[in-house]
């Protein structure tokens, strides 16, 4: 293992894959916050002719070319499903599916252009489609980590801005903030995150990057900070790991590893997150179940006593059972683990009977104290 | 007969035409139920689909792939919507999660089973009419004429749902609430909507890839929506853009020598574009158009409602004349004179001398807004 | 156009010729608005006269097709650091990550400015609406746990921190239980005694009467405003409603007063 981190390619992977990850998890919060998870999947649909316009634009496989290509056209995309959810009666579902398969279309007819006419260098723009880990080179590192780190630092300057934008962008207009503005720079940094990650996960899967590790995090944390730095390191162990994985063994595409580590991820921030997760949810309204039940046995037990004006009085489990609607017993033994009732089994005929102790009485309030006179 | 099939331009014409018929039949309701995104999400989940029955049967097409496909279609939606009900994660956002990860799951088990088989991922994404790196001739073989006939099957199944259905689909979509309670089992007929979505994409993957499929299924509708307000015009309407979008996009693809399934998509953008412009009651222009003439309303209300304020003033005399609508309305010169040429010429208003007097119909006219009715 | 272009500075919000039109129809029309400082204001009408549209058009969030609008004498965009606003809850993503405190202190963006970050001070601050508003207790609380009546005091919590001299809410006791009501209330009338001018579309006629002091009926077009007893007629009522004012309780005795 040591080993393959000395190597030179491997390197590489694994710093490019941390830079995808840190800006797609900080800015994959925003965009699922907002309630925006799906453009990730048009803007990174749309990069596709973009790719192949800087492909032909530069003349060779030049990445700042193709970045900035792809980077156009995404903005565009964002820009078309802006338009037409404005200024038409189409909604937020169709736009989006328009703009995604459209650009992509375009993308697919250029793409189809170039293969045509260039010859040898549109191997290197198929790798687009799933991401080639291995295909990176040091010199791309460097352009991606300017354009990661110039994103990052943008988000932690005008971060309460886009935390009020985000949350109430009616409020945030009533205290005099560009919110259309905002909203713009938002969408062009969350297009230039999923710009930054196709080299190593692709067109298709890049939405992954963006939703996933927002929702991972959300599961442990209520605060927005923490949030998005959860998420953004989240993402980028998935992309660690899925690229290792994919330098390792030869013909696995990154793309498709890096998502499967990151659905493991947030398979099991969603099941085993303390409070959110599905578990602890589970167990805590079991637990309050079982606590409504114990205090529902426990008012039967005294409402029983009284009527025979008994404290002592045994009440048979049968009709506890019914008082309750639902089978007593392990409500029962709970409570007599618990030390509030106790049962006495004098008369085997007839089942279980239970009361109430001086302790039961006690947690009930003084109703039975003076022997049964209320 | 069999010429015509021989013919490469007609059978792929009619692929395409089929696939976009098919597709926008049953992506006319997803768009109006605002579901176009399980298009997407479908078309990249049967990649696992169309694997498995692979790996299990080695069946690349035909009806059990068509059924694998369909349930790995399904689950996806259904795994979707288990989601969203944990509360734990949005509905847009749980699509964002489970087509990749199921995806992801496809890609990698071709990776490492599949290498050198027909179906690869490329294949998949972009299809086989498009995908130009193929000799076009050697489409002529079996491949054409066999998804040709799968995609002819599948729509006249979709033809026979969406007209056997037609009622209750346009109740369900609309009103569900009404739907359910007449019995009509929207939730069932959502499921068979999912089912031959899942199918029809199966069938079109051979010849267009899933992405281009999207294009299909939801570009059409959305042009059609665009134009018309009848479901059954809709319906309509998005075939006949569907025809003539792989018409036009055959003949264009041919003539620039690109991915013929990618024009076709793009001419579906073009279809839409024109929609989205010229549709003569929901069209830009037709809008434009509205709103200047809300604004002429506007001023002509503005005038008549002064004039009407002020008749019965002793000043009217002095309120009720051209010059002092410049200081009141705070209307330039040129303004001013043309709203008042407009209202006479529309009978609102009469010149008297130098005064602006109402006429019955100016008069009725402003007192609709002073007096608004409920 | 630099020069102080002072108008009406007695009034604490100045309306002129204000009209709204979503298409062919008119939400507002020619609306002449004059609140005094210092009072407690209503706006109240029919559904769809207009009212949230008030607000909102003099907020600047929704673009006039005419008027002006002056606060303190000033037109409205140099005013922004005067004005607070409580809209209605609705527009809000519950399950957002973040705290009651945090939601409060983004009150203070406006002013912090751009590159600012919120310190102790804002804190302070906020902490300090929050007590006003009687939910300190609750400042690390997640916004998804809390009622309804707690997240409109949170709300008007975020309004107070700016310290602004004229405030406007929009239906703030709406579907709100009794103790938040009588907090928000009370609230309300602690801010009227320090000089504040608020105005408040009100969702209930039949309480104007014993919380405010000076109202407005508005349906599309302004029927009249002032004082609540110069305004508060049958007459005016039936302008503006229409209908039946026989099922509007215009004599005192079957009042009820909010917040008891």
């Amino acid at each position: 293992m040591l080993a393959l981190l000395t190597d030179y390619t491997v390197q590489t992977v694994i710093l490019g894959a941390l830079l995808l990850g840190l800006t797609s998890g900080a800015l994959g919060s925003f965009a699922v916050l907002r309630q925006q998870s799906l453009l990730g999947d048009a803007l990174s649909h749309a990069a596709l002719p973009g790719i192949a316009l800087g492909f032909l634009v530069a003349g060779s496989r030049s990445l700042p070319a193709l970045l900035a290509g792809a980077l156009i056209t995404a903005v565009a995309a964002a820009l078309t499903i802006t338009l037409l959810l404005r200024r038409s009666r189409l909604k937020s579902d169709a736009a989006i599916g328009i703009s995604l398969s459209l650009y992509f279309a375009v993308g697919v007819v250029l793409l189809s252009y170039v293969q045509g006419s260039a010859g040898a260098g549109q191997a290197g723009l198929e790798s687009f489609l799933f991401g080639q880990a291995a295909a990176m080179l040091r010199s791309d590192l460097v352009v991606m980590s300017v354009l990661a780190l110039a994103s990052l630092a943008l988000l932690l300057a005008l971060w309460k801005e886009f935390e009020v934008t985000s949350f109430d962008p009616v409020f945030a207009a009533s205290i005099g903030l560009p919110v259309v503005l905002l909203d713009a720079v938002m969408t062009a940094m969350i297009a230039l995150a999923v710009v930054l990650g196709l080299q190593m996960v692709g067109v298709v899967l890049m939405s992954a990057m963006i939703v996933a590790p927002a929702v991972a995090a959300r599961q442990w944390t209520d605060r927005l900070d923490s949030m998005t730095i959860l998420a953004a390191l989240l993402a980028a162990l998935s992309g660690v790991v899925g690229a290792l994985i994919s330098a390792t063994a030869r013909g696995l595409s990154t793309g498709p590893l890096i998502v499967l580590a990151l659905t493991v991820i947030t398979l099991v921030s969603l099941a085993f997150a303390p409070k959110r997760g599905w578990i602890a949810s589970s167990l805590a309204r079991r637990r309050a179940r079982r606590n409504l039940h114990e205090h529902q046995v426990l008012d039967i037990l005294q409402g029983l006593a009284l009527r025979h004006d008994d404290a002592a009085y045994l009440s048979e489990e049968g009709m506890v059972d019914s008082a309750l609607g639902v089978r007593a017993r392990t409500t029962l033994q709970q409570l007599e683990r618990q030390g509030l009732v106790e049962r006495d089994s004098h008369r085997p005929e007839e089942g279980p009977h239970w009361r109430l102790t001086a302790e039961g009485r006690e947690a009930q309030g003084n109703a039975l104290h003076s022997g049964g006179k209320a | 007969m069999a010429d015509v099939f021989a013919s490469i331009p007609f059978t792929i014409i009619a692929t395409g035409a089929l696939v976009g018929v098919a597709a926008s039949l049953l992506g006319t309701f997803l768009v109006l139920r605002r579901s176009s995104l399980t298009t997407d999400a479908i078309g990249h989940a049967i990649v696992l689909g169309i694997v498995l029955v692979w790996l299990a049967t080695g069946a690349t097409s035909g009806p059990v792939q068509l059924l694998g496909a369909a349930a790995a279609g399904v689950a996806t939606v259904l795994l979707a919507d288990a989601l969203t009900r944990t509360k734990s994660v949005r509905t847009d956002a749980a699509i964002g999660l489970v087509f990749p990860a199921l995806f992801s799951i496809g890609v990698v088990l071709l990776n490492v089973f599949a290498r050198s088989v027909h179906i690869d991922a490329h294949t998949v994404l972009l299809g086989e009419i498009g995908f130009i790196w193929l000799d076009t001739v050697s489409i002529a073989g079996l491949q054409v004429p066999d998804a040709l006939l799968w995609i002819f099957v599948v729509t006249i199944l979709n033809l026979v749902f969406v007209t056997v259905f037609f009622k209750e689909l346009e109740l369900s979509t609309f009103d569900p609430a009404l739907a359910t309670a007449f019995g009509l089992a929207p939730a069932a007929l959502g499921v068979g909507l999912l089912v031959l979505t899942s199918v029809t994409a199966v069938a079109s993957f051979d010849a267009v890839g899933v992405v281009l499929f999207v294009a299909f299924a939801i570009v059409p509708p959305s042009a059609a929506y665009l134009i018309s307000d009848r479901l059954s015009h809709i319906l309509g309407i998005s075939s006949a853009i569907a025809v003539a979008s792989s018409v036009s996009g055959y003949g264009l693809a041919v003539a620039m020598d690109v991915s013929i399934g990618g024009m076709m998509a793009v001419m579906t953008g073009v279809f839409l574009t024109l929609a989205f412009l010229l549709s003569p009651r929901y069209g830009l222009v037709a809008q434009e158009l509205r709103r200047r003439a809300d604004l002429v309303l506007g001023e002509n209300r503005a005038l008549a409602v002064h004039l009407c304020q002020h008749e019965d003033d002793p000043n009217a005399g002095e309120e009720n004349v051209l010059t002092a609508l410049q200081t009141h309305l705070r209307w330039e010169d040129n303004k001013a004179r043309k709203v008042v040429a407009r209202c006479v010429d529309g009978g609102w208003i009469l010149r008297d001398g130098s005064r602006l007097v109402l006429t019955d119909m100016g008069r009725a006219a402003a007192i609709e807004i002073l007096q608004p009715s409920k | 156009m630099s020069e102080a272009k002072i108008h009406e500075p007695n009034l604490a919000i100045h309306v002129e010729d204000l009209t709204v039109n979503y298409g062919s129809h008119p939400a507002l029309w020619d609306v002449d608005l004059d609140v005094p400082p210092g009072v407690m204001a209503a706006i109240v009408g029919p559904n769809g006269a207009g009212k949230s549209t008030l607000l909102k058009a003099i907020l600047g969030l929704v673009t006039p097709t005419a008027g002006h609008v002056y606060i303190l004498g000033r037109p409205f965009g140099e005013q922004r650091r005067r004005v607070g606003y409580v809209p209605q809850r609705t527009s809000v993503d519950w399950d957002f990550p973040t705290r009651v405190l945090d939601v409060v202190t983004m009150g203070l963006y406006g002013e912090l400015g751009w590159l600012r970050r919120p310190g102790r001070a804002e804190r302070e601050r906020a902490l300090a609406a929050l007590e006003q508003v009687g939910m300190v207790d609750y400042q690390d609380r997640q916004i998804a746990q809390l009622s309804g009546g707690q997240q409109q005091r949170t709300f008007l919590a975020r309004a107070l921190v700016q310290d602004a001299d004229v405030l406007f809410l929009d239906e703030p006791m709406a579907g709100v239980d009794a103790t938040s009501e009588a907090a928000i209330l009370s609230v309300m009338r602690d801010l009227r005694a320090e000089g504040k001018t608020l105005l408040v579309v009100h969702h209930d006629l039949q309480t104007v009467r014993t919380t405010f002091d000076w109202m407005a009926l508005l349906n599309v077009r302004l029927i009249a405003q002032g004082s609540v007893e110069e305004v508060y007629t049958r007459e005016n009522l039936q302008e503006a409603y229409g209908g039946n004012v026989a099922l509007l309780a215009a004599t005192p005795q079957e009042d009820r007063p909010l917040g008891t």
